[in-house]
């Protein structure tokens, strides 16, 4: 044991419903319940095994639909596995879905403290932080604005900055990193790297490969829902890269 | 075999409790941002009731109850909470899209904090209540106690529709319109504007089961007859209300896995 995330024999089940199947319950009622039951199941994600110790740094490649978000929501406790287990030790931050409980005609200091104890934090450890939030964010002069008067870009470099300061054992990174413009990405990039340093285990989706190489130790290789390579990053992210070029996709193993 | 377990998660109790305070604020701010009118709108629409049914009631067909105002306002103001707080708790998993895909999120917190966010306005009302209370005589005394009593009943009983209603909706999405119906219906089958007391049998041994009926039986004996409201049926609400809870909190729990998917 000791693993912060400890994935076991994983997999996750998706249902397929009919295509006439009842959304309200006058058509349930007048059509009968028999339909409610998904047609089919099919697979997401199935026997994912992971071990990562303390520290490291895991990036997940793969097509679109190759099952690494879900892999990502999983560890992240948003739906649960329909077989295998996965342990996690210590707090998860993460940056998946950004921005959750903003409100548009809440000022930016509001925002920060929903958002915040939203992401896991108390109201004495969002207060403590607030100041360093609002300067890596760099929206001093706009934080008692309503979210509404900000751009797209601001209100993304606010979600992202209360996201990064929750201090987390466990970070959760899917392809957000595109925020907010190059001065602020190397900040963003310069923030997980020194909460690297600092211990803390790191999980990220990035279709970004020259990313994986630069900060991650180790990557995982995704394919239809299964572990097509999980080793150390020099190692797999050539034979991904590989593979892509041919445009020879195995899909046996999906089978 | 499957599992998830979090383990060496500090202070979980203490964030929930923030959660619940730091959403329930955000309800209730966002509800009065721009109004000019401010708090007053969460009192408009009950006196508007009131007014309409006082006229209807006591002027057009005369129900010939004493206090008639005080009357309607006590039974108003807590149908107010109850209904508001079921057809806002239909919604709250479904308009919470973001909430529910957040890592770390403890779903079974958002029908209650839609009550709770009711429960404000019913509190803030009661000062308005109090004014009629004492125009008419009142004089507050020991009794005063049961009322947080009776509250805390209403809330359970409240919470436990409102667990039932959410975790229908995200299902099927026609869930709070046949609730808008139900609760429309039944308001007339709820002693709010009449008085359970004046109706004939065998009508008035069937509307007393009514658990709301009960409720606002204790509200107004409390309130207008200055006596401890009868124990026994308040006693059963509130024991039914938790059954109810149990089972509609464990329902929840079951399909709440799968809300990620189906929103």
């Amino acid at each position: 044991m000791g693993f912060p995330i400890f994935v076991k024999g994983v997999g996750k089940k998706y249902r397929r419903y009919h295509t006439d199947t009842p959304g309200t319950i006058h058509e349930a009622l007048l059509r009968g319940f028999r339909k409610l039951l998904p047609a089919e199941h099919f697979w997401g994600l199935r026997e994912v095994n992971l071990q990562i110790s303390a520290g490291k740094t895991v990036g997940v490649v793969g097509r679109n639909g190759a099952g690494k978000s879900t892999l990502l929501r999983l560890i992240g406790g948003v739906g649960r596995p329909d077989e295998g287990l996965i342990e996690i030790e210590g707090r998860i931050g993460a940056l998946l879905n950004l921005g959750a409980g903003f409100h548009p005609e809440m000022s930016g200091r509001e925002n920060i403290l929903v958002n915040g104890v939203v992401g896991g934090l108390t109201k004495k450890e969002v207060r403590e932080r607030f100041d360093t939030i609002v300067e890596f964010s760099e929206l001093h002069d706009f934080i008692d604005s309503p979210l509404r008067c900000y751009s797209s870009g601001m209100q993304m470099r606010l979600a992202f900055s209360i996201a990064i300061h929750s201090a987390p054992k466990i970070l959760l990174i899917d392809e957000v990193l595109a925020v907010g413009d190059v001065a602020f990405q190397h900040k963003c990039l310069e923030r997980i790297r020194q909460l690297k340093t600092g211990g803390c285990t790191i999980v990220m989706v990035t279709h970004d490969t020259g990313m994986v190489q630069a900060l991650c130790e180790d990557a995982l290789w995704l394919q239809g829902g299964r572990v097509a390579a999980y080793g150390p990053t020099n190692d797999v992210i050539p034979r991904y890269l590989a593979e892509a070029e041919t445009g020879v996709w195995s899909h046996s193993a999906v089978k | 075999m499957n599992r998830y377990q979090v383990r060496h998660q500090s202070n979980t109790w203490r964030h929930k409790y923030d959660l619940v305070c730091v959403l329930v604020a955000r309800d209730f701010k966002l509800r009065y941002k721009r109004s000019i009118l401010g708090i007053a709108w969460s009192l408009l629409v009950p006196l508007a009731q009131l007014v309409v049914l006082y006229v209807v009631f006591s002027g057009m067909v005369p129900l010939n109850i004493p206090h008639y105002t005080t009357f309607l306002f006590t039974g108003i103001l807590p149908w107010t909470w109850l209904q508001a707080s079921l057809l806002v708790s239909a919604m709250t998993v479904v308009d919470n899209r973001d909430l529910v895909k957040q890592v770390g999120f403890p779903l079974p917190l958002l029908p209650v904090v839609t009550v709770l966010s009711h429960l404000v306005h019913f509190l803030l009302a009661l000062p308005i209540l109090a004014v009629f209370l004492v125009n008419d005589g009142y004089r507050p005394n020991a009794s005063l106690a049961a009322l947080p009593l009776i509250i805390l009943v209403q809330f359970l009983f409240v919470s436990s529709l409102a667990y039932i209603v959410a975790t229908l909706q995200v299902r099927f999405r026609d869930t709070q319109y046949l609730l808008g119906i139900a609760l429309f219906l039944f308001f007339y089958l709820t002693p709010v504007f009449w008085d359970v007391n004046a109706v004939p049998e065998p009508y008035h041994s069937i509307m007393l089961m009514n658990p709301v009926a009960m409720i606002l039986d204790g509200y107004r004996a409390v309130l207008m007859r200055g006596v401890w409201p009868e124990p026994f049926p308040l006693l059963g609400v509130a024991g039914l209300s938790v059954i109810v809870l149990t089972l509609a909190c464990t329902a929840f729990n079951l399909v709440r896995h799968r809300f990620v998917e189906e929103l």
